[in-house]
């Protein structure tokens, strides 16, 4: 699909049409939004995470996304999700929400995961996320200042963990180390008082406001 | 579709993960793939417990991922060659507690930032089920323990046999109080007031240097002084008997014991190396050390024949409270000897009763609730207990439920005979409508969880601490398994217990230190103890926690509450003051649930008590906060 065919073909493409993907996206859109101060053994993480072409928001495109739950602090390998874009993009994406629910979204480097994401739902599915997630980009060094005293890359994090995955810059490999990393995470934010997915958007903040004036 | 194929991704990454590691490398492919379908993988940070015995029957069956995790011993009783033993990835843990559902016997610690594998306790055993491998796994590690224990059985008579030798505690240890004494020139009348003031047996006569020169005892006084018409205002040093037996701090109870029975007196008097005086030893001291012991009342209740020897040993369990008391030990421990001793007492009880009723076939267990069940009995509490049991496939409900409570009427009638008295509220055995069936006492509480009215909140606030004394523990655990999957959901449920709790606010005034009632006292019990119990309910209930003591709660919910060791160890402490002072002015009272029973005037206590009470009550302030912005009332 080309710019054109955006413009013209916009959401009135054949495929959002389809009433399997409607109605999975109807289901979606109904879900309440998650409550954000419950505490972490009460909540359903998701960590999402993209695979694409290259690192270019412009030029490359997205592949398949992967996504895997932490739920009460445990990661269950039959709550994941994971699917390429080849054939059926729309169905792959609305499932992926399905997957998700409304519940509070974990990445590693939002600026892109979600810069590929966003455009494609809003392309194909005419919706938004439109959630602030939780960025371990920037929660890691905020929580973990004695191993990085800055944002890292994901190769650098799990090195320091000695975390391994079974296929890197893979949707789903990349996403179950960082699972595992916001595991760690959520263990040391509990250990600071901060106990529910609020509490750690806020930390992540406050750290982002302080890089800024740094 | 697309879940499937993220599944088989992730399950195929820990079946290679598994694959590098023994048993699971020689394990049935079926087998191998169930397990790592079903493996959940947690994190357990460096210096956090993921297993210790207080947990209970161990739920999960845990496989190291990465890090390391320390077994360590605890308690007295050593089962394993090793006190402590570092285990890293694809070891796993606990093998012999998970078999036979029971609580592990060690702690198992992350000494490490550690990743675990987890499966729950039904698919450990569905796992020993499909693989032969894995089944003679385990098998061989639970043989090679059992070996060790038997070695450690040895050990432990060894150690026994060095306990009874009591009588070796060297009398500085025994003495009680500081000693008394008064100048031989003292006017006898004088001394006299003062031994029944003090209310001593015998009165010392010592020189300047505190060095013994005589002793007045209560037996010398009819012979000597009344019937003798001895003249009061002489001084003692005339009526004295001068050169009293006496004894170095450093001898034994035993060479006491010796002195006494040869020179047919009944005090002794104890000297330091220069020769001043430092107690007095009675006999008295020597024969409740000797009769009264631990390890003597156990055997005392486990051999009774029937309900006067048991009379016996209810009384020695409250004089050892009492003599611990007076030895000052503290409230954490006596309350597990009181408790300990009551369970065998009330277990010796229902074996008995046992033997005069027909309950062959009958799975059952003996409830015990409230404060019995919370392991945290004072010396003044009645009986609250009930029955859980299982029906026998083609018999009548009611029928069996007859012979249950026949059985559970005698059980009570003989528990009031030793001092536990009949409960006011009828929350007993015998009321068949406490000897239910596991399916029913679920209905129950199922019936106050979805409508909580006032009535109902009582009830949770009694029967959601129970505990099996005796019988079948497995149906108390399937219960409180059923229960906590239940209330962890039910929001509105834990609410208004919630908002229940914090009706009391701890007694701590704006101006004044201490709020007080009417008559100057504050009641420990409804303004201390029972904040911190309600709100460690609360807690268990939310986090699942399924111990039933409010101590071990809060320790165990802590890390899924994300509170630091120091602060619960900070709430746990101040709980443990509030019984030791309810234990103190309990042991003044000789009747169970009299008026004074758990109060206490702030003003009578020393500055000490009465700014750690402060403290103590801060603690359950915190608590409570907690609560409230929990559930934000």
């Amino acid at each position: 699909m080309n710019w054109i065919s955006r413009i013209i073909g916009g959401r009135g493409d054949s495929e959002a049409l389809d009433p399997g993907v409607a109605e999975i996206l109807a289901h979606w859109q109904s879900l309440p939004d998650a409550d954000l101060g419950r505490a972490h053994f009460e909540t359903r993480y998701v960590v999402l995470n993209t695979e694409a072409t290259g690192l270019d928001l412009d030029s490359d495109r997205l592949l398949a996304v992967g996504a895997l739950a932490i739920d009460a602090g445990l990661i269950s390998p039959g709550d994941s999700y994971y699917a390429t874009l080849e054939d059926a993009p729309s169905l792959a994406l609305s499932r992926l929400l399905a997957f998700a629910r409304k519940d509070p979204v974990v990445v590693f480097n939002s600026a892109f995961n979600l810069g590929m994401l966003e455009p494609v739902l809003d392309q194909r599915l005419g919706v938004s996320l439109d959630v602030q997630p939780i960025d371990l980009y920037f929660l890691l060094p905020a929580l973990f200042p004695e191993r990085r005293g800055s944002p890292a890359r994901l190769a650098d994090w799990m090195d320091s963990f000695a975390i391994e995955t079974f296929q890197r810059h893979h949707a789903l490999g990349d996403g179950w180390a960082i699972a595992q990393l916001f595991l760690a995470a959520q263990s040391r934010a509990l250990a600071q008082g901060a106990g529910s997915p609020r509490a750690l958007q806020e930390l992540e903040r406050a750290y982002r406001q302080y890089r800024r004036k740094a | 579709m697309s879940t499937t194929a993220a599944q088989q991704l992730l399950v195929g990454a820990s079946t290679d993960f598994l694959r590098h590691f023994s048993p699971f490398d020689r394990m049935e492919p079926t087998a191998l793939g169930y397990l790592a379908q079903h493996a959940v993988l947690g994190f357990h940070p460096r210096g956090s417990e993921i297993l210790t015995p207080e947990m209970g029957p161990a739920r999960h069956f845990y496989i190291i991922q990465r890090g390391k995790v320390q077994a360590r011993q605890t308690g007295a009783a050593v089962v394993t060659e090793y006190a402590s033993l570092t285990m890293g990835p694809g070891e796993c843990f606990p093998i012999g507690a998970i078999s036979a559902q029971r609580p592990s016997t060690n702690a198992y610690v992350a000494v490490d930032d550690s990743f675990c594998f987890q499966i729950t306790a039904d698919e450990f055993l569905h796992l020993m089920q499909i693989s032969p491998v894995f089944h003679l796994f385990c098998t061989q590690y639970i043989a090679s323990l059992l070996n060790q224990s038997r070695q450690q059985m040895q050990t432990t008579f060894a150690q026994r046999a060095a306990e009874q030798q009591t009588m070796t505690t060297p009398l500085g240890q025994l003495l009680k109080r500081e000693p008394v004494s008064v100048s031989p020139d003292t006017r006898t009348r004088a001394a006299l007031e003062k031994m029944n003031e003090l209310h001593i047996g015998c009165m010392v006569v010592t020189d300047a240097e505190q060095r013994p020169l005589g002793i007045l005892t209560q037996s010398d006084l009819l012979p000597r002084v009344v019937l003798a018409g001895f003249d009061l205002e002489r001084p003692i040093g005339e009526v004295m008997t001068a050169n009293p037996h006496q004894l170095p701090v450093t001898a034994s109870a035993y060479d006491a014991a010796l002195e006494m029975a040869t020179h047919g007196v009944r005090h002794l008097l104890v000297v330091d190396s220069r020769s001043r005086l430092k107690g007095v030893i009675s006999e008295r001291d020597l024969f409740s050390l000797q009769r009264i012991s631990l390890r003597q009342i156990r055997a005392g209740i486990e051999n009774a024949t029937d309900v006067d020897a048991l009379q016996h040993a209810s009384r020695d369990i409250r004089q050892l409270a009492l003599n611990l008391i007076a030895q000052g030990i503290g409230a954490e421990q006596l309350t597990q000897f009181i408790s300990a001793l009551n369970d065998a007492l009330t277990r010796r009880i229902i074996e008995l009763a046992l033997d005069r009723h027909d309950l062959l076939g009958v799975d059952f267990g003996w409830f015990a609730f409230g404060s019995e069940g919370r392991h945290e009995q004072t010396l003044s509490t009645d009986q609250d207990n009930g029955i859980i049991w299982r029906c026998p496939e083609l018999q009548d409900v009611d029928a069996v439920r007859k012979r249950l409570v026949a059985f559970g009427r005698e059980v009570n009638q003989n528990l009031a005979a030793c001092g536990f008295p009949l409960c006011k509220g009828n929350i007993m055995a015998s009321n068949p409508d406490l000897c239910l069936t596991l399916d029913e006492w679920k209905e129950r509480f199922g019936d106050w969880i979805r409508e909580p009215d006032p009535q109902a909140l009582l009830n949770a606030s009694i029967f959601f601490d129970f505990r099996v004394l005796y019988g079948n523990e497995r149906l108390g655990d399937q219960l409180r398994a059923w229960l906590n999957k239940l209330s962890r959901t039910s929001t509105n449920f834990l609410r208004m217990m919630a908002a229940n709790a914090l009706q009391v606010p701890p007694p701590l005034g704006r101006i004044r230190d201490f709020v007080v009632e009417d008559d100057g006292t504050i009641d420990l019990k409804k303004c201390g103890a029972r904040l911190f119990v309600d709100a460690a309910r609360i807690i268990a209930l939310r986090t699942g926690v399924d111990s039933s003591s409010t101590v071990q709660r809060l320790r165990q919910a802590s890390g899924k509450m994300g509170v630091s060791a120091d602060e619960v160890s900070a709430i746990i402490d101040g709980f443990h003051f509030i019984q030791l002072l309810r234990l103190r002015s309990q042991h003044l009272e000789t009747e169970h649930d009299a008026a004074g029973d758990n109060r206490i005037d702030p003003d009578t206590l020393n500055e000490l008590d009465r700014r750690i009470l402060k403290e103590a009550f801060r603690q359950a302030r915190k608590l409570q906060l907690r609560l409230k912005l929990d559930y934000q009332l």
